[in-house]
């Protein structure tokens, strides 16, 4: 029996077909995933036959012995009603000022369904895995955590009690750590009989999770089969390219360029934050933190969101708040931030998470690039600079055709590319990436790291890089150090953390990225209370 | 938006380029024509009670009222920005004692300290243009200062300072051209307020003096004879009501704009 069949679908805008001859199916008790890069049409394959996405449909869309493609947006209303949704952003899909009771109230009468009681809107939360779900209900949306917020979301999709849940990359929005956990709840809902549609640019972690897969490539069908067969026998490209872009724990160690002497030494870093409240005192994001890193290095430091990696990072690289410890750059102790100077900042550069903030809105990538050059290399000429900045362009495979476009004319993926060009131009010995691949599409990021990975051979850059992410940590790091609540808790060789986590933080970590036992299939998590 | 636009450029043309042609001065008073009726005696719009052309005077108002909006404006986009951009880039004790210091001119009754102002030391237009500008620019200064806290947490502002740039260099070249956008959209809310607070000031006869004069001056005295010469508040009123409005619309389309 099927619950949703979707055969020939097509989606145009105007006159662009942007998905053609998509078929999947989805049967009740069991999760489809729509699989693809960013642009591949699968929010579009999804949302378009019920009305929520622009677009014009062709083909067939078959809900619950209705066809949905040609219905007019009131003859739709009433049958979507009867399909739950879930999207991206639980940060700010709940209103903030109605309690969540009050707001799942709301969802589970919007079809004209009776008031739930207290104990049923209960039930509802618990259903999603939230833990003390009756003191949740009086809670406002800004108490509850990113998961938190977006299991109350998947409850409230289900609250009316639909027989189709689609969720638009649930877990994009969300900290690596949680993205399991939530894709288990959603997963979970299956028990019950509820027919899963997830849309995902992330393969493996769907994988884990969905019984049948459909890999989509520029709006058509590139694969389509079980989950497993699929993930261990890819028949096309595009699966290949998705499952590889990934970085597994569990390859062959990679080669990593040879260290030299000893070029930063952080002792005893503290720093605090100012609570909130009018006398709050100060609240330790990082808490006496050391580590020594040589040239040509790569130094890993992982945690979970909130441990103070980037708090560390930035205090290091004298671009954030420091309260105490020292920082030695090449036997010379480093001033505080105020009193960097030139010769002080030439040697280490940035890359941060967020690629087009990174970026000035009114300046060409050109100028952007060639800032470093301004401050840190003054002799040059405007001209000098521009050819530097060119050059460092072609090195990152972006060339001059870039140079005089802004950031908003660029794509993610383009746009870190030119903050990584920028880290780069005054040569520096160290690198600091904060997150540098966190917002990205997989396969954007993935090729990110082949950059990354090449610019290390081929420069001898020292590289201290954020993330929460092991596995990519483990691809590009010499050696790893898991923070957790602003203290390193344990630090070693990459190898070594990997194949045998001693503390908590570091098993933690490893978990979530789903993939502890090195075989490749899905392990889930023990349940897990999530803060 | 377009009417607003072409309003306020028509206007802006008129007062400074009609003057030249017109055969009357605004101080010039025709014996033969006192309070004359439109179109009598070659005044178009006729004359007030002194017999000076209504037309070369609201003309002549109209670019004292505008002189001293764009001069206030101007004011409170300076000191505004400096301060709003020092407050919100220094942060921390600098800031909470800048802000203060807003908050307590916030407080004074505006109004009652120009009028105090004016009777102390005189009435003059500069001391206008003093009073109006040291008040208006609170708003800036708040409005300037939460564009460059937010900025300041930029990773692009941050990326600067690691690449060696100096304070002064930030602020310059990243900080307030993103800040520009918005604190022109202000400025042009600005305008039609200072317009407002000056034709309220001449209106109360604190503002320019004879034979000078500026709308509210004209629209004071319309209101006076209202009855028998209904056009001498009309016309200067219109134009008044024309500018406010369409300098708000326009001030808030740009703001909207620059929001998206």
């Amino acid at each position: 029996m099927t619950l949703y069949a979707v055969e020939r679908l097509g989606v145009a805008i105007g006159d662009i077909s942007l998905v053609h001859d998509v078929s999947f199916v989805v049967e009740p008790g069991r999760c489809t995933a729509l699989v693809g890069a960013s642009g591949s049409g699968k929010s579009l394959s999804s949302l378009a036959p019920f009305g929520l996405s622009a677009g014009a449909t062709s083909g067939s869309a078959r809900f619950a012995s209705h066809e949905l493609v040609g219905l007019s947006e009131a003859d739709l209303r009433p049958i979507r009603a009867r399909a739950g949704f879930v999207f991206q952003h639980p940060l700010t899909a709940l209103t903030p000022h109605l309690k969540i009771g009050v707001q799942m109230t709301e969802a589970a009468m919007a079809l004209g369904g009776p008031r739930p009681d207290r104990a049923a809107l209960a039930a509802m939360l618990d259903r999603v895995g939230l833990s003390k779900p009756e003191a949740k209900l009086y809670a406002y949306p800004h108490r509850l955590s990113g998961g938190e917020r977006q299991r109350v979301l998947i409850a409230a999709a289900i609250a009316h009690g639909p027989s189709l849940l689609i969720a638009d990359e649930p877990t994009s929005a969300l900290d690596a750590h949680l993205r399991d956990a939530i894709m288990e709840a959603l997963a979970r809902l299956r028990d019950d009989g509820l027919g899963l549609l997830m849309v995902s640019h992330d393969l493996a972690l769907v994988a884990r999770h969905a019984d049948r897969i459909v890999v989509l490539e520029g709006g058509k069908v590139a694969e389509s089969g079980i989950a497993d067969d699929v993930m261990t026998r890819p028949a096309s490209d595009t699966t290949r390219a998705l499952i590889a872009a990934c970085p597994k724990l569990h390859d062959p160690a990679p080669v990593l360029p040879a260290t030299g002497r000893t070029l930063i030494e952080a002792h005893g870093i503290q720093v605090g934050f100012r609570a909130p409240g009018w006398r709050g005192g100060r609240v330790a994001a990082v808490d006496g933190a050391s580590f020594v890193l040589a040239e040509g290095e790569a130094l890993a430091i992982v945690g979970a969101s909130g441990s103070g990696k980037s708090t560390l990072a930035r205090a290091i690289g004298r671009i954030g708040p420091c309260d105490g410890g020292t920082v030695t750059w090449r036997g010379e102790e480093l001033p505080p931030r105020r009193a960097m100077r030139r010769e002080h900042r030439a040697g280490m550069q940035a890359v941060f998470q967020d690629p087009l903030a990174s970026l000035d809105p009114q300046w060409t990538v050109a100028q952007s690039v060639a800032e470093p050059l301004r401050h840190l290399v003054p002799e040059l000429t405007a001209a000098e600079r521009r050819v530097r900045a060119i050059e460092v362009l072609e090195a990152v495979e972006l060339g001059a055709a870039f140079a005089d476009r802004r950031p908003a004319g660029l794509s993610g993926g383009q746009a870190q590319r030119v903050a990584i060009a920028r880290a780069l131009v005054a040569s520096p010995d160290l690198l600091i990436l904060d997150e540098a691949t966190s917002a990205l599409d997989v396969l954007v990021a993935g090729r990110i790291l082949e950059l990354l990975e090449r610019l290390q051979r081929t420069r001898g850059l020292a590289i201290l890089l954020i993330t929460h992410d092991i596995a990519v940590a483990r691809r590009l790091c010499h050696r790893i150090a898991v923070m957790e609540e602003g203290r390193i808790v344990e630090a070693g060789r990459s190898e070594t953390i990997v194949t045998a986590p001693q503390s908590a933080a570091a098993k933690a970590l490893i978990a979530a990225s789903g993939q502890a036992k090195g075989d490749g299939a899905y392990h889930p998590l023990p349940p897990m209370t999530i803060a | 938006m377009r009417v607003a636009g072409w309003t306020i450029i028509a206007v802006v043309l008129a007062a400074l380029l009609l003057p030249f042609v017109l055969p009357w001065s605004y101080d010039q008073i025709d014996w033969d024509g006192v309070r004359a009726a439109p179109l009598a005696h070659g005044h178009l719009l006729g004359t007030d009670s002194v017999g000076r052309d209504l037309l070369a005077r609201t003309l002549i108002g109209t670019r004292i009222t505008l002189t001293v909006a764009g001069a206030a404006a101007l004011v409170a986009l300076l000191i505004g920005t400096t301060w709003g951009a020092i407050a919100g880039w220094v942060g921390g004790r600098v800031d909470e004692a800048m802000m203060r210091v807003v908050d307590a001119l916030y407080a004074l009754p505006f109004m009652f300290v120009v009028i105090l102002l004016m009777v102390v030391f005189g009435r003059s237009i500069v001391l206008v243009f003093l009073g109006i500008g040291a008040v208006e620019w609170l708003t800036m200064a708040r409005v300037v200062r939460g564009q460059v806290m937010a900025l300041r947490q930029r990773p692009f502002v941050l990326a600067a300072e690691a690449a060696g740039a100096p304070h002064r260099a930030i602020l310059l070249r990243h900080v307030l051209p993103n800040v520009a956008g918005v604190a022109l959209a202000y400025l042009l809310l600005t305008v039609p307020q200072v317009v407002m607070v000056e034709s309220f000031l001449s209106f109360l006869g604190l503002g320019v003096q004879e034979p000078l004069t500026s709308l509210g001056i004209l629209v004071h005295d319309g209101a006076e004879d209202m009855d028998v010469a209904p056009l001498a508040l009309l016309v200067p009123g219109g134009v008044l009501v024309a500018l406010v409005l369409a300098l708000t619309s326009l001030g808030e389309r740009l703001r909207d704009w620059l929001a998206r």
